[in-house]
C-alpha cells in the first residue's frame, strides 16, 4: 500500500511540474498553450536519447549520466520553446491554442516516424535512472525518487514564487491584465511573453525527463493529446494563477483518474468491466463539469493582489 | 480563501486515501488474486470486449477446476484506457495494493512497454500478455524473464504470410500497414521473407489508426499500380480501407493478418466482396482442446470465438493458473520458473475446460509433469518467453470464415530455416 | 494527383459541414466547443435508430441508399439540434450566467464530450455499425479521378446546405442578428437583438449541420463511438483557418484542410498526415493571424 502511494505521489509530483509550467504560461501570462504534451515529449526524448544504454540499431542511446540528460532535456525544451514561441506568440487566444496543439501533434508524429533516433513505435528502454543501482527494491528506488521529486518541486515552487514577486513577474501580470497600459509604461509585451513561454516550456521539459527516468521506458504513445487535456484539467480544477492550486489540481485530478478506476473495479464484477469502464469515464467528465459549475475559478482561485498603499 | 484551500487539500487526500483504503490488506490466503490490465475503453476497446470475455471464461474454468492451491481465484481487471500512464498506475496498483504475484495484459505495446520497465521487471512479478507482439520485449532481456506472451511474435506470422503469398504467386504487392510496432515489425519480417521465398513489395504505405477516412492512403497505394495488397492492421480501420480500396478499383487479391479473422471484418466489408481474400492466423486449426474452448465460449457468450486475442488470452490465464499450482509458493520468481513447466515434453497431456484443469491440478499434486494444450495449441515457451505455434491460412467462403490449410509447427520450423538460413 | 484533388474535395465537404458549427460557437458564444464532435456522433447514431426502424431503403438510382436514410438524416438533424441546445441549457448557459471565463467553458465542453461519447458506448457498445451493407464501385468522373455516386450526392447536398445557410444569414432578420452577435455581442444587444433566441438558434443550426456531417461520415462506411472525435482536430483547424465566426471561412477552411490532407501525401509519408492541417494552419496564421476571412480584431 505504502509502496503504491509513494509511486502515486511521484507521478502526481511530475504532473505538478507540468501544471506549474502551464500555470506560468496561462495563469500568470495568459498564453493559451494547448501543446503541453509536445514540450513534455521533447524533454522526455532528449533525456531518453542521451541516457539510454547503447544499442547498435539506434543513432542515439549514448548512455550518458542521468544529470546530463536532465539538464540537456531542459536546454532542448527551452530552445524548442523559444523557436516555437518566436513563430506563434503573437497569435492570440484560441489561435495560439490551435497552433501549439498542432505543434504538439507534429512532435508526436516525429517521435513515431523517426525510427533510427526515437525507436519509432517500439520506443526506447533502459533509460538513465538516478542512482538506480544503489537500490535493490523498486520501493527503495521509488522512495528515493519521491525525495528527489520533493526537492525538485519544492525548489521550483520556491523559485517561481520569487520570480513572480520580482519586477519581472509583476510585469507579466500587468501585461495579462492590461497590455496597453503595460506597453505604455515602456515594457515590451512580446519579449516578456516569450520569456514566460520559454520558462514554462522548460519546466515541462524537465517533467518529461523526470517521467521517463522514473518509468525507464518511452514511446510515442506517452504523448497523445489526452495528456495536454489532463494537465489543463488539473490547472483549471486547482485554480489557475495560483501555484498552490496547480499542485492541488494535479493531486485531485490524477487522484480521481486513478481512484475512479479502483472504485469501478471494486464495485463492478469483471464480466461487466467494459460497461464499468465507460461509466468511469462518464463520471470523470461529470465531475469536471460539476467542479467548473460550482467552483468556476477552481478549488483555490487566484489570490487577489492589492497594493499595500491602497489604504494610505 | 486560505481555509477553503486547506480543506480542499484535506478532502482530496481523504478521497484518495479512502478509495485506496477500501482495498483489503494484502494477505496471501484465500482467495488467490490474479490481476488483469486491458484497454476496456479507448480506441482498442472494440477488440477488447471478446478478449475480456475469454479472460472471464478462463477464470471460471480455473475456479470450476479447483482454483489455485485449493483456493478460488479472484480476478481483478483494470482498464488502461489505452494510455500508458493509466496502465502503469493500474499495474502498480495490482502489484502493490492487491499484491497479485502475476497479471495478464495488455494489448497496446505502448502500454505494455512501460509496464514491463517500471512494474514487471523491478517488482519481479509475472506478466503474460495475450496480444502485445513488439519483438524487442522478449528479445533484449529487459523483463528479466518475467514477461511471457501466448501470441507468437510478428515474425512467425510474417514468415507464414510470405510463404502463402509466394505459394499463391502474388506479385507486385503493396503493403498497407498500421504505423505501430506491430505493423512495422510485420512489414520488416515480411519483406525479409519475401526476398527469400519469392514475390516483390512495390510500395509500402503506413497509416495512423483512428482516422475518419483513408482515401489518401489508398490513393497513394493504388498509384503504384499494384497487382495485390497485403493489409496489416485491425478490423475497424481495415473495413474502411478495404472498402475504399475496392471502390477505387483496387484488386481483389488481398492478403490479411490475423486480426481480420473476425466476422466484424467480413460483414463490415461485405462478404461477397471479399471472396478472394485470405489471411493468416496463429491458432491451431482444430483438435479437441481448441473445440472445447470454442464450444464453452459460444455457449456462455452467444458469440463466436473469431477475433484477435481471444484464444491467446484464454491460454494466458490458463498457463498462469497452472504455473501458480506448480509453483512451490505464490511469489513472482517461483511462478516465473513454473511457467516453463506447464508444457513438459514427457508430461501427461492436459487441455482446456474445467475438467481438464482439474485433471492437471491432480497431476500436479501427485508431483507428475503436465503438457498443456491450449486454445491455440501446444503452449511451449522458448528461452525468451515466446511461443512458436502453428499457423493457419483462412479464407472466406459463402460468407463464412473457413480454414484453407494449416501450417504445422514442423512446416514452420522449416520455413524459419529457409528464411534465416 | 487528380484523384487526390477529388478525394480532398469530398473530405473537405464533410469537414466544412462540421466546421460551420465550430466557427459559430467560436464567433457567437466565444469559446471553443470541444463537445461539437460528439454532436456528429450523436447525429449519426440517431439516424441509425431511425434506419433500424425504417431500413436504409432500396438503393435509388446509383445511390446505395433510399429516401429512408435521407429522412433519417433529417430527423437526426432536428433532434441533434435540440440536443445541442439542451447541452447549452444544462451546462454552458449556467456557466455564462456565472460569468465563467472562456477557458472554463472549454473545459466544461471537454467534460461534456467525455460524457456524451461514453454514453454512446454504454448504449450501443464499441462495435461498428452500418447504415447499409452495399458497396459501391467508383465511377471514373474525369480521367484519373474516381468518385462514388454517394459521395457526389453528399457533396451536392453539403453545398446546398451551405448555400441555404448563407442565404439565411444574409437576408433573414434572425440571420442578420446572428451575424451581428458574431461581430460584437455587446453592440448587438444594444441594438435590441434577443440574445437568448440567437444563442438557441445557433445551437440548433450547429447541431443540425453536425448531424448531417455525422451521417455522411457514417455512410463511408461505418459508425463507431469515436467517429466524431476522430474528426475533431480537422474541424477546429478548418474553423480557425477560415477565421472564426465566418461561414465562408469555415467552408473554405474545410476544403483547404481536406485538400491539404490528401495532396500532402503525394510528397510526404502518410505517417505525417495528421500534422498536415496544422502545418497549413500555421503557415496561414503567420501570414494572416486572424484567419482567411476573419476580421482584424
Amino acid at each position: 500500500m505504502i509502496s503504491y502511494l509513494v509511486f502515486f505521489a511521484c507521478i502526481v509530483l511530475i504532473l505538478s511540474l507540468l501544471t506549474l509550467g502551464l500555470n506560468l504560461q496561462w495563469g500568470f501570462t495568459g498564453l493559451f498553450n494547448a501543446g503541453v504534451v509536445g514540450f513534455y515529449a521533447i524533454g522526455a526524448y532528449t533525456h531518453a536519447i542521451l541516457t539510454a544504454s547503447p544499442q547498435p540499431q539506434y543513432l542515439g542511446n549514448f548512455g550518458l549520466p542521468w544529470l546530463v540528460g536532465v539538464l540537456a532535456a531542459m536546454a532542448a525544451t527551452a530552445l524548442a520553446g523559444w523557436l516555437i514561441g518566436l513563430v506563434t506568440i503573437r497569435l492570440r487566444g484560441d489561435y495560439l491554442a490551435i497552433a501549439t496543439f498542432g505543434v504538439a501533434v507534429s512532435i508526436q508524429l516525429v517521435t513515431l516516424n523517426w525510427e533510427p533516433l526515437t525507436g519509432g513505435s517500439q520506443g526506447l528502454t533502459r533509460i538513465g535512472k538516478p542512482f538506480a543501482q544503489l537500490f535493490e527494491t523498486p520501493f527503495g528506488f521509488n522512495l528515493w525518487f519521491l525525495g528527489l521529486m520533493i526537492v525538485i518541486l519544492g525548489t521550483t515552487y520556491w523559485a517561481l514564487d520569487r520570480v513572480l514577486l520580482s519586477p519581472w513577474g509583476r510585469v507579466l501580470k500587468a501585461i495579462r491584465e492590461d497590455e496597453t497600459a503595460a506597453v505604455a509604461l515602456g515594457k515590451s509585451a512580446r519579449r516578456f511573453r516569450l520569456e514566460a513561454f520559454v520558462l514554462g516550456s522548460t519546466l515541462m521539459g524537465l517533467a518529461g525527463a523526470l517521467y521517463v527516468s522514473f518509468i525507464g521506458f518511452v514511446s510515442p504513445f506517452d504523448f497523445l493529446p489526452i495528456v495536454t487535456f489532463q494537465v489543463w484539467a488539473m490547472l483549471i480544477v486547482g485554480g489557475s494563477g495560483n501555484n498552490r492550486g496547480a499542485v492541488l489540481g494535479a493531486l485531485v485530478v490524477w487522484g480521481i483518474w486513478a481512484g475512479s478506476g479502483v472504485a469501478v473495479t471494486k464495485l463492478v464484477p469483471p464480466s461487466r468491466a467494459a460497461q464499468g469502464a465507460a461509466i468511469q469515464v462518464i463520471l470523470i467528465g461529470l465531475l469536471l463539469v460539476l467542479v467548473l459549475l460550482f467552483r468556476p475559478r477552481g478549488l483555490i482561485g487566484e489570490a487577489a493582489v492589492v497594493s499595500r498603499h491602497v489604504n494610505d | 480563501m486560505e481555509r477553503r484551500g486547506r480543506s480542499a487539500v484535506v478532502s482530496a487526500v481523504a478521497l484518495v486515501a479512502g478509495v485506496l483504503a477500501a482495498a483489503p490488506a494484502a494477505a496471501q490466503t484465500c482467495p488467490v488474486k490474479i490481476g488483469g490490465v486491458l484497454p476496456l475503453t479507448g480506441s482498442m476497446a472494440p477488440i477488447t470486449k471478446k478478449i475480456a470475455q475469454a479472460a472471464e471464461l478462463a477464470i471460471e474454468h480455473v475456479n470450476a477446476g479447483g482454483g489455485v492451491k485449493g483456493c478460488p481465484v479472484q480476478f481483478i481487471l483494470r482498464d488502461d484506457q489505452g494510455q500508458p500512464t493509466v496502465g502503469v498506475d493500474a499495474a502498480k496498483y495490482l502489484v502493490e495494493v492487491e499484491r497479485v504475484p502475476a497479471f495478464t495484459g495488455t494489448i497496446s505495446s505502448g502500454v505494455t512497454g512501460p509496464i514491463i520497465a517500471s512494474v514487471t521487471a523491478p517488482s519481479k512479478v509475472v506478466q503474460i500478455t495475450c496480444c502485445s507482439t513488439a519483438s524487442p520485449f522478449t528479445l533484449d532481456g529487459r523483463s528479466g524473464g518475467y514477461f511471457f506472451r501466448t501470441i507468437p511474435t510478428s515474425k512467425t506470422q510474417a514468415y507464414a504470410t510470405a510463404s502463402e503469398t509466394a505459394r499463391r504467386g502474388m506479385k507486385k504487392t503493396v503493403v498497407v500497414y498500421i504505423n505501430t510496432d506491430f505493423g512495422t515489425d510485420m512489414l520488416r519480417f515480411y519483406k525479409a521473407a519475401v526476398a527469400k521465398l519469392g514475390g516483390e513489395v512495390i510500395a509500402e504505405v503506413p497509416y495512423n489508426d483512428n482516422q475518419p477516412s483513408y482515401r489518401a492512403e489508398v490513393t497513394k497505394a493504388l498509384a503504384a499500380k499494384p497487382e495485390s495488397l497485403l493489409l496489416i492492421g485491425f478490423p475497424k480501420d481495415a473495413v474502411t480501407i478495404v472498402r475504399e480500396w475496392l471502390s477505387l478499383g483496387g484488386t481483389k487479391s488481398i492478403a490479411l493478418n490475423n486480426s481480420m479473422r473476425t466476422m466484424d471484418f467480413v460483414n463490415g466489408v461485405g462478404a461477397k466482396f471479399v471472396e478472394d481474400v485470405f489471411g493468416m492466423d496463429n491458432a491451431q486449426v482444430a483438435g479437441p482442446h481448441v473445440d472445447a474452448f470454442n464450444k464453452a465460449f459460444e455457449e456462455k457468450f452467444q458469440a463466436d470465438t473469431k477475433g484477435p486475442g481471444v484464444h491467446t488470452q484464454y491460454d494466458a490465464l490458463m498457463v498462469m493458473a497452472l504455473a501458480m499450482n506448480i509453483s512451490k509458493d505464490l511469489t513472482g520468481p517461483s511462478i516465473k520458473d513454473a511457467v516453463r513447466r506447464v508444457h513438459v515434453p514427457n508430461g501427461t497431456p492436459v487441455g482446456t475446460g474445467p475438467a481438464e484443469f482439474k485433471k492437471a491440478v491432480e497431476l500436479i499434486k501427485a508431483g507428475k509433469p503436465i503438457k498443456y494444450f491450449g486454445a491455440t495449441g501446444p503452449i511451449e515457451f522458448d528461452a525468451n518467453g515466446d511461443v512458436t505455434g502453428p499457423a493457419l491460412v483462412w479464407k472466406i467462403k459463402d460468407g463464412q470464415i473457413v480454414t484453407d490449410r494449416s501450417i504445422t509447427i514442423e512446416d514452420m520450423q522449416t520455413l524459419f530455416k529457409r528464411v534465416e538460413n | 494527383m487528380i484523384q487526390a484533388l477529388a478525394d480532398g474535395i469530398l473530405t473537405g465537404a464533410i469537414i466544412a459541414l462540421g466546421a460551420i458549427g465550430v466557427t459559430f460557437t467560436l464567433g457567437i458564444m466565444r469559446f471553443a466547443n470541444f463537445a461539437h464532435s460528439e454532436l456528429l456522433t450523436w447525429g449519426a447514431y440517431i439516424a441509425l435508430v431511425v434506419v433500424a426502424f425504417a431500413g436504409p431503403g432500396t438503393p435509388t438510382g446509383p445511390l446505395s441508399f433510399g429516401w429512408q436514410l435521407l429522412a433519417a438524416a433529417l430527423v437526426a438533424a432536428v433532434l441533434t439540434g435540440f440536443a445541442a441546445w439542451a447541452v447549452d441549457v444544462l451546462v454552458f448557459r449556467r456557466l455564462r450566467r456565472r460569468g465563467a471565463l472562456p477557458l472554463t467553458m472549454v473545459f466544461a465542453a471537454f467534460g461534456a464530450a467525455l460524457v456524451m461519447r461514453h454514453l454512446i458506448v454504454l448504449i450501443w457498445g464499441h462495435e461498428s455499425r452500418y447504415y447499409t451493407r452495399e458497396l459501391q464501385l467508383a465511377v471514373e468522373l474525369l480521367p484519373g479521378a474516381r468518385m462514388l455516386p454517394d459521395q457526389i450526392f453528399i457533396l451536392g447536398l453539403a453545398l446546398a446546405a451551405m448555400i441555404v445557410l448563407h442565404a439565411f444569414l444574409a437576408w433573414s432578420r434572425t440571420g442578420i442578428a446572428m451575424r451581428a452577435m458574431a461581430e460584437s455581442p455587446a453592440l448587438a444587444q444594444v441594438c435590441g437583438v434577443e440574445v437568448d433566441a440567437v444563442v438557441r438558434l445557433t445551437w440548433i443550426i450547429s447541431g443540425a449541420l453536425a448531424a448531417f456531417a455525422g451521417v455522411f461520415t457514417g455512410l463511408t462506411p461505418q459508425l463507431h463511438p469515436e467517429i466524431g472525435f476522430n474528426l475533431l482536430l480537422s474541424l477546429f483547424a478548418a474553423a480557425i483557418l477560415g477565421g472564426t465566426g465566418s461561414l465562408a471561412g469555415a467552408v473554405v477552411g474545410g476544403f483547404l484542410v481536406g485538400l491539404g490532407e490528401n495532396l500532402s501525401l503525394l510528397v510526404i509519408s502518410p505517417g505525417y498526415k495528421g500534422a498536415m492541417p496544422f502545418l497549413l494552419l500555421l503557415v496561414i496564421l503567420i501570414v494572416r493571424p486572424q484567419g482567411i476571412f476573419g476580421d482584424k480584431a
